[in-house]
């Protein structure tokens, strides 16, 4: 385990070009997700960039997808999310679990 | 009121079994200077939480960052190191430690250990403390007038549940046989090990995934390799306490699998060294 972790380590310096991804932008503000939903190609890799608008700190989560981020208030960030079988994924607001969170729907 | 609440227990769950575990074995060991340890630890892990959430505030970029995955990451997969060094530890020494110690026979690990035990419980608690203080501060700021009240109360109840669930922790503890809490405690430790180890995966999988990396290293780190979904879905207090997936991919396995593969060994191991020692030292 050490060692795979001191491998990765020597990696990412030389994997300095980030990847081709196709990047979608959202915000959150104070559990409310703009926008509400987004429609991705379903088999591919994406990176989303997640500003959080709001007041108080955020938590953008979807626990299959591996995804947990927290941030704090005028914080950005991003997450990678594995390609996608045609579906519809939903993600919470950890912080606002009452309000509708965000869908991502892969076709 | 219930998210303060629920919040609050949920998150003091991982640090309390952790020191709980710890505290029911070191008293039963009639180990009292480790205990002192183990209350040092929790106070330098409140310390350190608040810390994180302090610098969540002031350098938010830089903790919801890579910099802060990549802190996370090896603070998670040093403690789930230290939990299998210290379920090692305990079980090769297991009911004799006392005497072990008194005897000198391994003064210098068990110095180290006594350390061990104090960082382990620093992390437990700054780990999920530094969320549950970013939460109460954040979302608590935005309450007014009787809200604000009902969501301190709820974190305080939150609070008093956890060290309920303690109390009876203890309780549970000192009904059981030692023989079987000793089984379930190195279990236990385990599976939380486990889960902190294929968690702080997960963070360095998102920041490795931003790169360009040749196809089967996407597939290895997160391909599904099953669906357990139908029988067990994905719960958030199961996955941060054992790393439970119900669509885990290959990576994540693998390190499950190493970390007991390891345990195990590493457990049987050990007994068999003592044993011989034993051996050699009644002749």
């Amino acid at each position: 385990m050490q060692i795979l972790l001191v491998i990765l380590m020597l990696l990412v310096p030389y994997m300095a070009h980030a990847a081709p991804l196709q990047t979608y932008e959202i915000t959150i503000k104070d559990g409310v997700f703009d926008p509400p939903s987004l429609e991705v190609p379903a088999n591919e890799r994406m990176r989303i960039n997640v500003t959080n608008a709001g007041t108080g700190p955020a938590e953008f989560e979807n626990l299959s997808l591996r995804v947990e981020k927290v941030l704090g208030p005028s914080v950005q960030s991003f997450v990678v999310i594995h390609p996608l079988k045609p579906g519809s994924y939903h993600f919470v607001d950890e912080f606002h679990m009452d309000l509708a969170g965000f869908e991502i729907i892969a076709k | 009121m219930e998210a303060p609440l629920v919040i609050v227990w949920r998150e003091s769950v991982e640090a309390l079994l952790v020191i709980g575990i710890l505290y029911a074995w070191l008293r039963r060991e009639n180990l009292e200077h480790y205990v002192s340890r183990l209350w040092v630890g929790t106070g330098l892990g409140i310390v350190l939480a608040a810390i994180l959430a302090t610098l969540f505030w002031v350098a938010g970029n830089w903790v919801s960052g890579p910099s802060g995955d990549w802190f996370f990451t090896f603070m998670m997969t040093f403690a789930a190191l230290l939990i299998l060094q210290m379920v090692v530890w305990m079980h090769r020494n297991g009911g004799s430690l006392k005497r072990r110690i008194e005897e000198d026979a391994a003064a210098s690990l068990t110095k180290w250990n006594g350390w061990g035990i104090a960082i382990l419980a620093m992390i437990a608690v700054a780990r999920e403390g530094s969320e549950t203080v970013v939460f109460l501060s954040g979302v608590g700021a935005q309450q007014q007038g009787s809200s604000l009240s009902l969501f301190i109360l709820g974190g305080i109840i939150g609070f008093v549940f956890a060290l309920i669930t303690f109390w009876l922790l203890q309780k549970f503890a000192s009904i059981i046989s030692w023989k079987q809490f000793f089984l379930i405690s190195e279990f236990v430790l385990l599976l939380i090990g486990g889960g902190l180890l294929v968690t702080a995966f997960d963070k360095a999988a998102v920041q490795i995934e931003a790169y360009d990396l040749p196809n089967w290293m996407f597939d290895f780190i997160d391909t599904p390799i099953w669906d357990t979904s139908w029988l067990i879905p994905d719960q958030s207090n199961l996955t941060g306490l054992t790393g439970y997936h119900a669509q885990p991919s290959l990576l994540q396995v693998c390190i499950l699998a190493l970390y007991w593969i390891g345990a195990i060994l590493l457990c049987v191991k050990g007994r068999k060294s003592l044993a011989t020692r034993s051996c050699v030292a009644s002749t």
